[in-house]
C-alpha cells in the first residue's frame, strides 16, 4: 500500500483546480493499474512505478506551466457541474428518480422552488470560487449552501413533501 | 474560445486517446488499457500523461464528460465531441496523404 500512499502524496503537487477535477480519478486509475502490475512480479511492478512517478512529476510541471499561461476562464470551464454529478454510493436509479421528480416543478410551492434555486446558485458560486482559487469565498458559499439545504429540508417537511434525501438540486 | 482547428499534427497520446474514444465513451483506466491494446503494447500511458492530455482536450472542447451507469467522481467517463471527431478525421486524412506520398516516392525510387 506504500506505493498508493506515495502516489496520493505526490498528487498534492498538482494545482488545486486540477486536483479538484482529476485527483480522485487518477488515484482510482493508478490503484487499478498497480493491482494489475503487482501480480506480474517485482521487476514489472517497479518498472510500472517508475513510469508512473516520472509521468506524474512531469505532469505536475506541465500543469503548473499551463496554469500560469492559460486564461482562468478557459481552465474554469471544464470544471464539473456539481449539480449534475452523482456522488459515490448513490445508485443511478435513485439519482435520476430525483431528477425526474424535479421536472414536475409546476406543482411545487413557490417558497420551495426559490429555496431550491438558492441552493443551486450557491453551488454554482462555490464552483466558480474554486475555479478562481478564491478558497475563503468557496468555504463561505459552501457554508451558506449547507444552511440553504437545511432551510429547503424544513420547507419540504412543512409542505409534507418528505425528506427523500434528494432535494432536487444536488 | 480555444475550439479551433489544430494547426500542427496531434501528439501520439492525443491521437490514441481520440481514437479510443471514437469507438465509445471510456473512463481513465479503460482508456489506458485500450490505448495499450490499440498500439500492440507499444504505448502505455502513465496516469499523469493521460490526465494531462484529457485536461487539454476538455479545454479545447474535443472531448466532454459523459454520464454512464457507473459514473462517480472516482470513475468519470469521457466521450468525443463533434469537434473532436472532426479533428480526428482531419489528422487521419493528413496521415493518409503523407503515407500515400511516401509510398509513391519509395516506389518511384525502387522502379
Amino acid at each position: 500500500m506504500r506505493a498508493e500512499q506515495a502516489y496520493r502524496t505526490l498528487l498534492r503537487l498538482y494545482p488545486s483546480d486540477y486536483r479538484a477535477l482529476f485527483a480522485l480519478e487518477m488515484q482510482n486509475a493508478f490503484e487499478r493499474a498497480a493491482e494489475e502490475h503487482r501480480v506480474l512480479g517485482r521487476p514489472v511492478f517497479i518498472r510500472f512505478l517508475l513510469g508512473e512517478f516520472v509521468g506524474l512529476l512531469s505532469g505536475v510541471g506541465g500543469e503548473w506551466i499551463a496554469k500560469l499561461t492559460t486564461d482562468s476562464s478557459v481552465r474554469g470551464r471544464c470544471l464539473p457541474d456539481l449539480r449534475m454529478m452523482r456522488p459515490p454510493g448513490v445508485p443511478r436509479e435513485l439519482w435520476f428518480a430525483g431528477a425526474f421528480q424535479g421536472h414536475g416543478r409546476g406543482s411545487l410551492p413557490d417558497e420551495v422552488l426559490s429555496a431550491q434555486a438558492r441552493v443551486s446558485m450557491l453551488i454554482q458560486r462555490t464552483v466558480h470560487a474554486i475555479a478562481n482559487h478564491d478558497f475563503p469565498g468557496a468555504r463561505r458559499y459552501s457554508h451558506e449552501e449547507r444552511l440553504a439545504r437545511e432551510e429547503l429540508r424544513r420547507l419540504r417537511q412543512k409542505h409534507d413533501m418528505g425528506d427523500a434525501g434528494n432535494d432536487g438540486c444536488s | 474560445m480555444r475550439n479551433k482547428p489544430a494547426s500542427k499534427p496531434l501528439t501520439e497520446p492525443v491521437l490514441l486517446i481520440l481514437l479510443s474514444l471514437a469507438e465509445k465513451p471510456r473512463h481513465g483506466y479503460s482508456l489506458m488499457k485500450d490505448i495499450e491494446s490499440l498500439s500492440d503494447g507499444r504505448v502505455r500511458l502513465s496516469t499523469g500523461t493521460l490526465y494531462g492530455a484529457l485536461r487539454r482536450l476538455l479545454e479545447d472542447l474535443w472531448i466532454e464528460r459523459f454520464e454512464q451507469d457507473d459514473t462517480t467522481r472516482e470513475k468519470q467517463a469521457y466521450k468525443l465531441t463533434p469537434a473532436g471527431r472532426k479533428q480526428l478525421h482531419a489528422e487521419l486524412e493528413r496521415m493518409r496523404q503523407l503515407t500515400h506520398a511516401a509510398t509513391t516516392r519509395i516506389r518511384t525510387r525502387e522502379a
